[in-house]
């Protein structure tokens, strides 16, 4: 190998090698920490809420006549409601619920465990649902059942208070609250003013605050969802049907009462823009790291090349002592690779100082060892080929070069 | 001298204009990346209302859980919102230079000309608000004190919805239909928009002010549900609108005051305290006495409004300028030593090595406004779509300062990029060139 005379020769030209030592270390640092931030929030944008997002629609109405006011004629607004929705061709299943899953606006509450003391209660986002609410969700039952009819409570015995509600929780606020296994369990708010039956444990389903550490901390509860101002429903479609339902449903509702406001959304806009933070890092992340890329590139691609040019005798010299094609080529490849490789040793230092940076100041996650492994890979490769362009036009530099002049 | 100077190196970039227009695009790059994010950065975390803002102070009482406290990671802080029955009872003490309590609520406006009523966020509050936070009005002004408690039927409107319903100009006088209930328009306001909307940072602070302003006598009457965070910690059974709000230890209410002396403050302090005390006598207030008056710079660092992401983007957007130029001196030396033998022989026919390397420096200097210019014009577009990326509603108003930042970023990495290869051109020995010629 001629590793030996590399590195002198090297020597002699301290300029460039500091150069392309310094746009590698600095390259590796930005991106690495480019990259932790990026996976982050693809983590964010990829766990699963437990829902069939793809196929729902979220729907508000917000009523202004005075008659919604009137808790029968709400009841009875709520059942034509679904039935229209229901009827709907495409449509699989419709519940009412008074928050809507990973929108970031919600209710939240505590529970314990039936006697348990106040500081062992788990803070659960809570949505009361009318009937079908599990299948228009689309989640999982781990354990138990869904609700039935008989689970809601009649206006009289809501009114006359203390009504002991059953109720669903998701796998991760049971688990807490009894690891022995809830069903059948009694829960209690905070205070103990409010008592719940566990009738059944589902899998997994996101509450209102998809980003937040306790997203998979939900309870269902039946009840009468929506008031004077406000009633939702979700709607949940037969696989591809969202788009000719979605056109359907405010006509549909306005044509069974005008006097309110009807706004229309898929899941998808209602989880686009939760994560509207997470998708826009995402987008400007990877386009600096594109331009970096570009840049770092055409940086070394320009160094290589001057340095050719500015070697011509010497490689026609070597050329004509009988080196061949192929030395030559495996010279500035070689070269490259050592001025890369050191750079890159030297960028380590770098991007864990632009991390802890990073961390103090912009709560950036830490980078791990996998990770500057991997981007040090690339980061070579990338060399390697920014080197091939000019390191091919030498190889075409002929023996006769070493007795010309500049 | 500076002039030929000046010239030779105007002589010298067009020589070779492909390789200088490369060069311009690289500085254009980098400075158009880093002002963008670097802008976006200051426009949020700078002083929102500099002139003032540590005379304004928001209000807040510990009402909270016996057991917890309200921030369980900042233990010391009382909860960042007040009760209403706590922000109607402190209202009125006459120490503060203005004052206001405000909250959001969504309500039906139906307009006139026939078409569907829509939903809109309108901000309830005393009519301080434009006072405390110089709201800036086109046409008419703020309502009066009278019209807090009546309450009477005014509203403030912005650009946006007097555009809407009546066609922009001058409306004040004219009607609003809102839920049941007309009201009379007071005041127009001017273009208004905040890089944060430090009355209200909960929920999403960078969005735009509301665009209607009623009184907050309202809220009753209109049973105008908070649209913001509510947080509570107390059970209570409560029957009605009109019940929450006088016994609710829900808390909803933003509360601002201006103090303007030392002497205010105390003075508020030892008010809102002695009230505190005389609730808790009454059962109310479990918590230690813990009341903060905070300043408004304050408020923003505990809420932690300033977004890490933008902090975050800004330093890795400076680095990038900073591969940028190690690129711009590779090239630069690439191109002055190639020009060696010429800055030999200006050597030996009496030029000063300080000739030389000033010349140069200039080339790249040159070089550096060109691409800075480019940059901090690429830079408004680069910004533009960013913040579409990251918010929706009325982009951030921009100021001259960015085109100065980029300017002045171009010609800091042109100086510490052209430097070295300067040097190196103007330390070549005559006699090695002459030679070779």
């Amino acid at each position: 190998m001629e590793l030996g005379p590399i590195f002198r020769a090297l020597l002699r030209n301290r300029s460039r090698f500091w150069l392309i030592t310094l746009e590698i270390a600095l390259t590796l640092a930005v991106s690495v920490n480019c990259f932790v931030i990026l996976q982050r929030e693809r983590d964010r944008l990829l766990r699963p809420s437990g829902l069939d997002e793809a196929n729902q629609i979220v729907v508000a109405t917000e009523p202004w006549s005075e008659e919604f006011a009137d808790d029968a004629f709400l009841d009875l607004q709520r059942e034509e409601d679904l039935r229209r929705l229901r009827a709907l061709p495409g449509v699989r299943a419709v519940t009412a619920m008074n928050q809507i899953p990973i929108s970031r606006a919600g209710s939240g509450t505590g529970r314990k465990a039936e006697g348990a003391d106040q500081s062992e209660s788990v803070f659960v986002g809570y949505f009361y649902v009318a009937d079908d609410a599990l299948e228009t969700l689309g989640v999982e039952l781990r354990e138990g059942r869904g609700f039935e009819p008989g689970d809601f409570p009649t206006r009289e015995e809501e009114d006359a208070g203390d009504v002991v509600r059953n109720v669903l929780l998701t796998a991760d606020v049971a688990d807490r609250l009894y690891p022995e296994g809830a069903l059948g369990k009694v829960i209690q708010n905070d205070g103990g003013e409010v008592s719940n039956v566990v009738v059944g444990v589902i899998e997994q389903m996101h509450n209102s605050w998809p980003t937040s550490t306790a997203a998979d901390r939900a309870m269902l509860l039946p009840g009468r969802p929506g008031h004077r101002t406000l009633m939702r429903y979700l709607i949940r479609t037969e696989p591809g049907q969202v788009d000719p339902v979605f056109s359907r449903v405010e006509e549909e509702l306005l044509a069974a009462n005008t006097e309110r406001v009807v706004t229309v959304q898929t899941m998808t806009e209602v989880k686009n823009r939760t994560y509207r933070v997470s998708r826009a890092m995402i987008t400007v992340l990877v386009g600096v790291m594109i331009l970096l890329g570009i840049v770092t590139g055409l940086g070394i691609i320009g160094l290589t090349a001057f340095s050719v040019t500015e070697r011509t005798r010497q490689i026609g010299t070597r050329r004509a002592l009988g080196a061949g094609r192929f030395d030559i080529l495996r010279y500035f490849l070689l070269e490259n690779w050592m001025v890369t490789g050191f750079g890159l040793v030297l960028g380590l230092g770098l991007t864990f100082g632009l991390n802890y940076l990073l961390v103090q100041a912009a709560d950036a996650p830490k980078v791990g060892g996998e990770l500057v492994v991997l981007v040090m890979a690339g980061l070579w490769l990338l060399g390697q080929l920014a080197a091939l362009a000019p390191a091919l036009r030498a190889t075409r530099i002929a023996p006769v070069a070493a007795t010309r002049t500049i | 001298m500076l002039l030929y100077q000046l010239r030779m190196a105007a002589l010298s970039l067009r020589r070779n204009l492909v390789l200088t227009l490369v060069v311009v695009a690289g500085v254009a790059l980098g400075v158009s990346v880093a002002t963008a994010f670097v802008t976006i950065d200051r426009l949020i975390s700078s002083d929102p209302i500099p002139h003032k803002s540590d005379r304004l102070r928001f209000v807040r009482l510990d009402s909270w859980d016996p057991a917890d406290p309200f921030d369980s990671d900042r233990p010391d802080l009382p909860p960042n919102q007040l009760t209403y029955q706590d922000a109607l009872a402190i209202h009125g003490s006459g120490i503060p230079t203005y004052e206001a309590a405000m909250y959001k609520s969504r309500l039906t406006v139906h307009p006139d000309n026939g078409e569907r009523p829509w939903r809109e966020v309108v901000r309830l509050t005393h009519g301080d608000l434009f006072d405390l936070f110089d709201v800036p009005f086109a046409f008419g002004s703020r309502w009066d004190a009278a019209a807090d408690g009546g309450p009477e039927p005014v509203v403030v409107i912005d650009t946006l919805i007097n555009e809407k319903l009546f066609g922009g100009g001058d409306s004040v006088g004219r009607e609003i239909r809102i839920e049941d209930r007309t009201f009379v328009v007071v005041g127009v306001l001017d273009e208004w928009r905040p890089p944060i909307k430090m009355y209200d940072v909960n929920n999403n602070p960078y969005e735009e002010p509301e665009s209607i302003y009623i009184p907050f006598g309202f809220a009753q009457p209109l049973e105008a549900t908070s649209n913001g965070n509510t947080n509570g910690w107390r059970f209570q059974d409560l029957d009605g609108w009109e019940e929450y709000l006088a016994a609710s230890e829900d808390t909803f209410i933003q509360y601002w005051v201006q103090l303007d002396t030392q002497e205010q403050v105390g003075r508020f302090q030892s008010y809102v305290d002695g009230y505190a005390e005389q609730q808790k006598m009454a059962g109310r207030f479990p918590r230690p006495l813990n009341n903060l008056l905070q300043p408004l710079p304050d408020l923003l660092l505990t809420e932690e409004v300033r977004p890490e992401e933008t902090r975050g983007l800004a330093i890795i957007s400076i680095l990038f300028l900073v591969v940028c130029s190690v690129n711009l001196i590779g090239v630069l030396l690439g191109k002055f030593l190639s020009r060696a033998p010429e800055a030999g022989i200006r050597r030996a026919l009496g030029a000063s090595r300080r000739t030389i390397f000033l010349q140069h420096l200039l080339e790249c200097e040159l070089v550096a406004v060109a691409g800075g210019l480019l940059g901090a014009g690429l830079a408004v577009p680069i910004l533009r779509w960013v913040e579409k990326l990251f918010a929706q509603g009325e982009p951030l108003a921009l100021d001259t300062g960015m085109l100065f930042a980029g300017i002045a970023l171009a010609l800091v990495s042109g100086l510490v990029a052209g430097l070295y290869p300067s040097w190196r051109v103007c330390r070549v020995a005559p006699a090695t060139y002459l030679k070779l010629q």
